[in-house]
């Protein structure tokens, strides 16, 4: 797959491409010995976007403002990442907009309209059944949360 | 068959995607610095607020009725934009999608049956609303000019169509060329639009009816054979391979306020200077001629109908080598801004402008002048790194000044929900 940028935008930092080193541009031994020989074995590092990123421009981040999935494992400050493509089904945790307000529950779906369930004992579940006003925006693949 | 696939009020969708309040609620996007009316959504257009309007004029009718008024975010539409791009990019075979501007990007279907070129893209249309959050329409054609017919009756009639229009046979073409008004049509501005219809010209159709050298006389030329060739269903303008390299990069800015100070204009030519630099190194070219212009603010117009411009200036340096370094850079652009600048005189744009543009690696050097060395080359990129991983200017030239009060106004500009770590969108 080959992507073009259509413009790399502020956030890009600059690479040189160019293929006329000088002596002096090439890293060598050091003292330890220990320089050249790791050289060889470089290799790009671990990227966190390939492990927690499937699709990319489906993918965005949101912000924990709420415990009310606390037993989830997601807590207040924590980083969602949710990935727009996934279908929300039943059993899911989704970022949904009811009444103009975005919340992360798990997702029920049921014949007669959904259910939001929070996973702490001091929310109630909610039922939509009129779904007008609301939309699952999408699925939480992943919660990033500091220690 | 060729498609265009046209984002749906693009700026007013990405802003209601992040703000689940407005999703019934008519919004407007204004320009930079908050001047005219840029985007607007299916509920503003239905209380009459027209496109390009400018702000004042619709400010009483805005209020009136609540509508939620933003200032461009470009951070997020380009971040959005590209996402959309990408989409595609990732659902249609390699090289068939050409990005034509920030919301639309035409795509080739020549790997769809035409039988099934219907389901095709609203399956395509459904994947991209359901990936991004942007609605998007998809109008589909033999050529590009009658893709754009078909989006526009797509866009007009979003109910009907479900978004996507195909015109796969002469009789759809020719009803739709029928309900397309000669000032709609892609490629015929207003002044033609006017001769047109005084010809008798009113619609797309009337025109599809004339001959090639009746447009080479009367619509300017090779165009106007272009357009009446594509019209009859034939195909002028093919694909475009993307350009990944620019030819021209330029930054122009309106300045928040007028200024007349030349410490200010100084400031604004070597902060878009520095833009223009920072571009170029991104796609690793470097330029040998530097123009600044500067725009004058207009004289007050009483009582009068039509926009009146300020003069503008402009100038241009030639570098002795092509460089790519902000001091060089900023150096040229300064020292023409000045031999424009008047004392007296207020401004309210300023532009720079790099052409000339080769690649880095094969700098063509001038034999006299000893190139630019290996060592400000690093510091330009030390500069770059930081300021990427920082996100702003936290390292710059003493010259780009450190107040910015001649800085775009933008009151009303939402976060930068998918640009800026400390900006995401709040759940609950």
């Amino acid at each position: 797959m080959h992507f073009i940028d259509p413009d790399p935008g502020e956030g890009i930092a600059t690479q040189q491409i160019n293929r006329n080193y000088q002596a002096s541009q090439v890293t060598q031994a050091n003292a330890t010995g220990f320089g050249a020989a790791s050289d060889d074995f470089m290799e790009r590092g671990i990227d966190l976007n390939e492990q927690l990123i499937q699709n990319k421009p489906a993918s965005f981040f949101f912000r924990v403002n709420s415990d009310a999935m606390l037993g989830a494992g997601i807590h207040i400050g924590d980083t969602l990442i949710v990935d727009r493509s996934i279908p929300p089904s039943s059993g899911k945790v989704v970022v949904a907009i009811l009444n103009g307000e975005f919340l992360v529950r798990r997702l029920q779906i049921q014949t007669h309209g959904v259910s939001l369930l929070p996973e702490n004992k001091r929310y109630g579940a909610i039922h939509v059944e009129h779904l007008e006003d609301y939309r699952t925006w999408g699925v939480v693949t992943y919660v990033i949360h500091a220690l | 068959m060729l498609g265009i696939v046209d984002c749906n009020s693009f700026y007013c969708s990405c802003e209601r995607l992040f703000q689940p309040q407005l999703l019934h609620r008519p919004i407007v996007v204004l320009s930079n610095n908050d001047g005219c009316i840029v985007s607007r959504s299916d509920e503003a257009k239905q209380l009459g607020i027209g496109m390009a309007l400018p702000y004042f004029q619709a400010k009483e009718l805005i209020e009136k009725n609540g509508v939620a008024t933003f200032s461009s975010n470009y951070h997020l539409y380009g971040d959005m934009s590209w996402r959309v791009m990408e989409s595609m990019r990732a659902l249609l075979p390699k090289g068939a999608v050409e990005v034509y501007s920030v919301d639309e990007a035409f795509i080739s279907l020549d790997h769809i049956a035409v039988d099934n070129l219907s389901t095709y893209c609203l399956d395509l249309k459904n994947k991209i609303e359901n990936w991004t959050g942007i609605a998007v329409s998809i109008g589909v054609g033999p050529n590009k000019v009658l893709s754009k017919v078909a989006n526009r009756l797509a866009k007009k009639n979003k109910i009907k169509t479900r978004g996507v229009v195909v015109l796969h046979n002469t009789r759809l073409i020719q009803a739709a060329l029928q309900h397309t008004p000669i000032e709609d049509l892609w490629g015929i501005g207003f002044q033609y639009a006017t001769k047109l219809k005084n010809w008798g010209i009113l619609n797309a159709y009337h025109l599809s009816l004339r001959d090639l050298s009746w447009g080479k006389k009367f619509l300017g030329g090779i165009n106007g054979i272009k357009l009446i060739r594509e019209l009859k269903g034939l195909q002028s303008h093919g694909m475009q391979a993307p350009r990944t390299e620019k030819k021209m990069i330029a930054t122009t800015r309106m300045f928040g306020r007028a200024i007349s100070d030349w410490q200010e204009i100084e400031e604004a030519l070597a902060t878009y200077a520095t833009r223009c630099a920072e571009k170029l190194r991104r796609q690793h070219s470097a330029a040998k001629t530097v123009s600044v212009f500067l725009l004058q603010k207009a004289p007050k117009q009483i009582a009068s109908e039509t926009y009146y411009r300020g003069q503008q200036v402009s100038g241009y340096k030639l570098l002795d080598n092509p460089s790519q370094l902000s001091p060089d850079i900023i150096k040229a652009a300064v020292e023409v801004g000045k031999t424009l600048f008047e004392q007296g005189v207020i401004y309210k744009k300023a532009g720079v402008i790099l052409s000339d543009l080769v690649p880095d690696n094969a700098l063509q050097s001038n034999l006299f002048v000893p190139p630019a060395n290996n060592r400000r080359k690093k510091l330009m990129n030390v500069i770059d790194n930081m300021n990427a991983a920082y996100r702003g200017d936290i390292l710059k030239f003493g010259t780009s000044g450190t107040q910015k009060n001649w800085k775009m106004r933008s009151e009303k500009r939402s976060q930068r929900y998918t640009t800026r770590w400390d900006e995401l969108c709040l759940v609950k």
